[in-house]
């Protein structure tokens, strides 16, 4: 009933949604997967109104619409569950689920909190949510948010004629098991009142929930695979395009790290609010994987490498020297270089120059007295931009304005031509094109070659595998197993995701 | 009530407690801080800046900030002043009309205020700024620079007649307190301007006309300005262009003091009321143990540190400009 | 709609060059070199406290305690001219140094926003001036003033010497904003603070150091200001806050920090100037001019500041 055809979508220099066709039937659960950059977030913003396509139509039983908000959308019956929490935190569950909505509840210029409550009570019940109304949101868990949000979604269900689609974008990002059964048990049900769309990186749940499966290559739909027809492997092989990741993911030049070498070393240590303690060795030319979902750990470890936090117990060594002072600029000096993973918040800073931000972590070295040698400065950055060959008009051009591939470039630049051999890289990919992956895959090799150090907490699992001479699998803190990843010896994803959840 | 206190409810609590400490605190060093008469005096001289810090409050809700408060008040007190005059100079005429026609004014100039910030996208740091000097200048326009005498018998009641030790612009305060306390929990406005100040993108894409939602907080915000400036000529009998002095600074203070967070969604009407009530029990307090006068400023600007130390969660903030 | 993003970077200086030549016309003697100089020579105290606030608010935050400074200044240096003679500079910028650094550790330290921490410490400030001057006006001696500070307030041919001090100052303040550590490391914290803390620099030294050089600015305007009328009082520079702010809002540097700059203060104490000394040309009688003042004002800034950088306009 709700389907798109040929619909095409370009941004400059991009060509995001090449004629896709795709297509949601009544009371169906219908899956999205798609490496990151392959078009699955421009083409759920079509669907929900966020984008307006530069081709094709888009139709409901048949009728052509147009939206040209997510409001005009919600009026048409497409309902959105963000992935990033789009509830606000200070009001409570009830004002949230009927923000905008007011009206129905307002007697001469009042809200009539009784009947809200009561009409949010009736939303939650869809969802078995059992929680007073009245709480103020961010009181609750992010499984309690994440049904909220579906909550009030399917007010829609009041409010407009004819058929729901709902489009969740990650649901189960953070949540746990439990809580992910409890969310695919509600959706079955649900199915009687809406269609779905479910968009995840974890292909098991994508499976296990679908009724049928887009995959997404390069802004195309590659194949639709039907319940049961199909295994995760075959499907990931499309996704990617190619039978083996070895290339992909430069297994070949994998060498032997150096053991006798240990960079960092982390020994029983503690972090605020957990239980578990943590111990690791980190080598030179060694890429050390952590895996695990959003919550397990994995940043904490990272953040307190680079000094941004404080752990409770444990000692933390740098080349042998104890951290007795947790700070960033500690850990700078000793030679660590934080790739975070919000890239245009903690990454780069936009507003200033490609030079500006390479020199950023390391003035001390180009200045005297506290003045700047501008000249050399910018003949660095010159001798990066031609080395990583960053698409940048010259030295001067604003960081904010190039495209995420380069920005991640000049952060990478930043630190390694500040001779930082201890790299954090958070999500280094996040939000590439293929190319430009395989341009940070090269650099992580590269930076192996020179016997840097690299802690790396992958986008994907397939990305950990491919690129890690050791794995640690982190849940709830604690690390559940060391896998070794040596070229044709390495764990498979079933290996890793057992330990995982 | 449980034998462990949360975090949580301690924080809330933190500035009505730092108000109690105050009080104890005046209290050892004078006894007579502790009476009718100096609560009375304390409550008076809150008044008007209670007004205009629930006026502001509104703003600070939303994440702006207003400092056009100096220029609404007097425009509006010099209005007043002049229709009040023009009309027969006494409530028992139909002069009374100025009363009513003040607070619209600061309520149009409120919403001027808040149209030129939304419509122009002017931060409104800027554009209230600004357009607080138009408010002072047509003060100073409409006076040519003199001062009004308000003396009617009946309007400065609101000074002279007591009603359990409080004049009566005290309990008339406390009742508009209440209707901003009404506005802000019971009224989609009040509401809306949380859900702005929580998270103006999200409010948006869920349907909310966030820029409505603005000008009618800024509008709001100018009826509460006027309020402080009637109950500002109650209580010196005068209009002049000067009447509005001192308040900018000194609403935004006691709102922040009292736990309303200059980042927005955060605090309240309560929040503003304890704000004020910390402020002058601290400058009353000073006068009362016999603070010599030139150390006030100071002494008040280090308690002021002190009481934002103390009643903010500074765990949520992730850094501070 | 190219075109104008073209010219957008300009707005500040052409507005200025605009209202110039707006008030030349209506008044040809307002664009004689002499009275042009006169008047960029009266404003130079309000330009100097303006150039402190740009680093102040280049990072995000404000500087409330900038008048309140400049007050104690005067008294400061009205007290101990006849003791210290031409040092007595180096104790009022010091001073201001001092009470900046406090401000700034306040706000960073406390997490106290600036607006608060700020206005607090101007209190302070008031107090102590209040206190070392007893409360009333204080007087130098003019022929002390003269041996030690009169080089500040004469003329050089037509040119006022307080230009002089002002291009020294401005040309400082451009090198620490263009070629130092620490005017590089301002930028990085006004534009995107946590990235700059994420490469390992010192973020809140640099924001007290901000606000450091704010009240050092700060004090230089409260000298010159003492010098010029050759005495001091508590509240003698009062008035001076919002036009200074007004100043560099105008100019092009908006509170939401990383953009702008010491230039655009220059600007924006013209314009302010300019806006300000067009009312004598118009003949604005005395008591319109506030309001003709803020209805430019408003004029003036929706033309000047980049909304490019605001994502919600708050």
């Amino acid at each position: 009933m709700y389907q798109l055809k040929a619909v095409d979508k370009k941004f400059p220099g991009v060509h995001a949604l090449k004629a896709v066709d795709f297509e949601v039937k009544r009371g169906e659960v219908v899956g999205l997967v798609g490496e990151n950059g392959a078009g699955k977030s421009t083409l759920m913003k079509v669907i929900y109104g966020a984008y307006q396509p530069d081709g094709g139509e888009i139709s409901i039983d048949g009728r052509a619409v147009h939206f040209a908000n997510p409001r005009q959308a919600m009026e048409q019956g497409i309902g959105m569950v963000f992935q990033e929490q789009s509830l606000i935190p200070n009001l409570t569950v009830m004002e949230n689920v009927f923000l905008g909505q007011e009206a129905q509840f307002v007697r001469f210029g009042v809200i009539n909190r009784r009947a809200m409550a009561a009409a949010t009570r009736r939303q939650l019940a869809k969802v078995k949510l059992d929680i007073d109304p009245g709480m103020v949101t961010a009181d609750l868990s992010f499984a309690q948010r994440q049904l909220v949000e579906l909550a009030k979604v399917l007010t829609l269900e009041e409010r407009v004629e004819g058929d729901l689609v709902i489009l969740l974008d990650e649901p189960t990002s953070v949540l746990n098991r439990e809580e992910v059964e409890l969310l695919f048990g509600l959706v079955r049900e649900l199915t009687s009142r809406a269609s779905f769309i479910f968009v995840s990186h974890r292909m098991d749940e994508v499976m296990e929930l679908s009724d049928r499966i887009y995959v997404m290559k390069d802004g195309q739909v590659v194949d639709v695979v039907t319940r049961g027809a199909s295994d995760v492997e075959a499907i990931q092989k499309k996704m990617v395009g190619r039978s083996v990741d070895k290339e992909y993911y430069r297994e070949p030049r994998q060498k032997p790290y150096d053991p006798s070498r240990v960079l960092v070393e982390m020994d029983r240590v503690r972090f605020p609010g957990r239980a578990a303690e943590v111990s690791l060795k980190l080598h030179a030319g060694e890429v050390l994987c952590l895996v695990g979902t959003e919550g397990s750990g994995r940043e904490a470890v990272l953040r307190t490498i680079f000094g941004m936090r404080t752990p409770l117990a444990g000692r933390v060594s740098i080349k042998g020297r104890e951290v007795t002072r947790f700070s960033p600029r500690n850990a700078v000096e000793q030679g660590v270089g934080y790739v975070p993973r919000e890239r245009k918040i903690e990454g780069i800073v936009a507003g200033m120059s490609v030079y500006e931000n390479m020199t950023l972590s390391q003035m001390r070295r180009y200045s005297g007295a506290g003045v700047l040698r501008t000249g050399e400065e910018k003949a660095l950055a010159r001798d990066w931009i031609k080395k990583l060959s960053i698409k940048a008009h010259s030295e001067f051009a604003d960081c904010g304005n190039l495209s995420g591939g380069n920005q991640q470039k000049v952060v990478l630049s930043k630190w390694r031509s500040g001779g930082s051999d201890i790299m954090l890289l958070d999500h280094p990919t996040r939000g590439l094109d293929i190319g430009a992956k395989e341009d940070v895959y090269d650099m992580i090799r590269d930076m192996s070659d020179d016997g840097v150090g690299v802690v790396l907490v992958a986008d994907t699992l397939e990305e950990a595998i491919g690129l890690s001479h050791t794995i640690l699998v982190l849940k709830d803190g604690v690390i559940q197993q060391k896998f070794d990843g040596a070229p044709g010896a390495k764990p498979t994803l079933f290996d890793l995701l057992h330990y995982m959840i | 009530m449980g034998a462990r206190i949360s975090r949580a409810t301690l924080l809330r609590w933190a500035p009505f407690l730092v108000l109690i400490a105050l009080v104890v605190f005046f209290t050892i060093l004078n006894p007579s801080f502790f009476s009718l008469r100096n609560a009375a005096r304390i409550a008076l001289a809150a008044t008007p800046a209670l007004m205009v810090a629930i006026g502001v409050t509104f703003i600070l809700i939303m994440g702006s900030i207003d400092l056009s408060m100096e220029g609404a008040v007097s425009v509006t007190a010099v209005l007043f002043a002049t229709v009040f005059l023009q009309l027969g100079g006494t409530l028992a005429s139909w002069a009374w009309i100025a009363l009513p026609a003040a607070v619209l004014a600061g309520a149009v100039f409120g919403m001027l205020n808040g149209w030129l910030h939304v419509k122009l996208q002017i931060p409104s740091f800027m554009a209230s700024l600004a357009f607080g000097f138009v408010g002072t200048g047509l003060a100073l326009m409409m006076t040519g620079g003199d001062r009004i005498r308000v003396e009617d018998e009946l309007f400065r009641g609101l000074l002279t007649f007591r009603f359990a030790g409080f004049p009566l612009m005290v309990w008339l305060a406390f009742g508009f307190v209440l209707i901003a306390w009404f506005i802000q929990t019971r009224t989609t406005i009040g509401r809306n301007l949380y859900a702005v100040g929580g998270g103006e993108e999200l409010a948006h894409a869920s349907g909310l006309n966030t820029r409505r939602v603005r000008v009618i907080g800024f509008t709001l915000a100018g009826a509460f300005y006027a309020l402080g400036a009637l109950m500002a000529v109650a209580r010196i009998g005068i209009a002049e262009t000067a009447t509005g002095n001192n308040f900018m600074f000194i609403s935004i203070t006691s709102a922040v003091v009292g736990g309303v967070a200059l980042w927005g969604g955060i605090g309240g009407v309560w929040n503003a009321v304890v704000g004020v009530l910390i402020v002058n029990v601290i400058n009353n307090g000073m006068v009362v143990i016999g603070l010599p006068d030139y150390l006030q400023d100071g002494v008040l600007g280090l308690m002021v540190i002190l009481a934002v130390v103390l009643s903010t969660d500074r765990r949520l903030v992730s850094f501070v400009k | 709609m190219m075109d104008f993003q073209r010219i957008k970077p300009h707005l500040p200086w052409l507005t200025l060059v605009v209202l110039t030549a707006f008030v030349g016309i209506a008044n040809p003697t307002f664009l004689a070199p002499s009275n042009l100089l006169m008047l960029a020579g009266d404003i130079v105290p309000l330009f100097i406290m303006a150039l402190g606030l740009t680093f102040a608010i280049y990072i995000g935050g404000i500087d409330l305690s900038a008048q309140s400074m400049a007050n104690l200044v005067t008294v400061i240096a009205s007290i101990y001219l006849a003791s210290m003679g031409a040092f007595v500079a180096v104790l009022c910028v010091l001073a201001g140094f001092l009470f900046g650094t406090l401000s700034g550790v306040i706000t960073t330290k406390l997490k106290v926003p600036s607006f608060i921490s700020t206005l607090a410490i101007g209190g302070v400030a008031f107090s102590l001036a209040q206190w070392l001057s007893g409360q009333k006006a204080l007087f130098m001696d003019a022929s002390q003033r003269d041996a030690s500070f009169g080089w500040m307030i004469g003329r050089t041919g037509i040119i006022p010497n307080e230009l002089f001090l002002a291009a020294a100052l401005l040309l400082l303040c451009l090198f620490i904003e263009r070629r130092t550590v620490l005017g590089r490391a301002l930028k990085a914290v006004g534009a995107g603070e946590l990235a700059a803390a994420a490469s390992g620099l010192n973020v809140a030294r640099y924001k007290i150091l901000a606000f450091a050089l704010s009240g050092a600015l700060a004090a230089i305007a409260g000298l010159l200001f003492s010098v010029k009328l050759s005495g001091g009082a508590p509240t003698i520079a009062n008035g001076f806050l919002l036009p200074a702010i007004v100043a560099v809002l105008v100019g092009g540097t908006p509170l939401t920090g990383g953009v702008g700059g010491v230039l655009n203060t220059v600007i924006g104490t013209l314009i302010v100037a300019v806006i300000r000394a067009s009312m004598l040309y118009f003949e604005i009688d005395a008591t319109r001019q506030q309001m003709v003042f803020g209805l430019v004002l408003i004029a003036a800034i929706a033309l000047t500041i980049d909304r490019s950088k605001l994502r919600v306009v708050k």
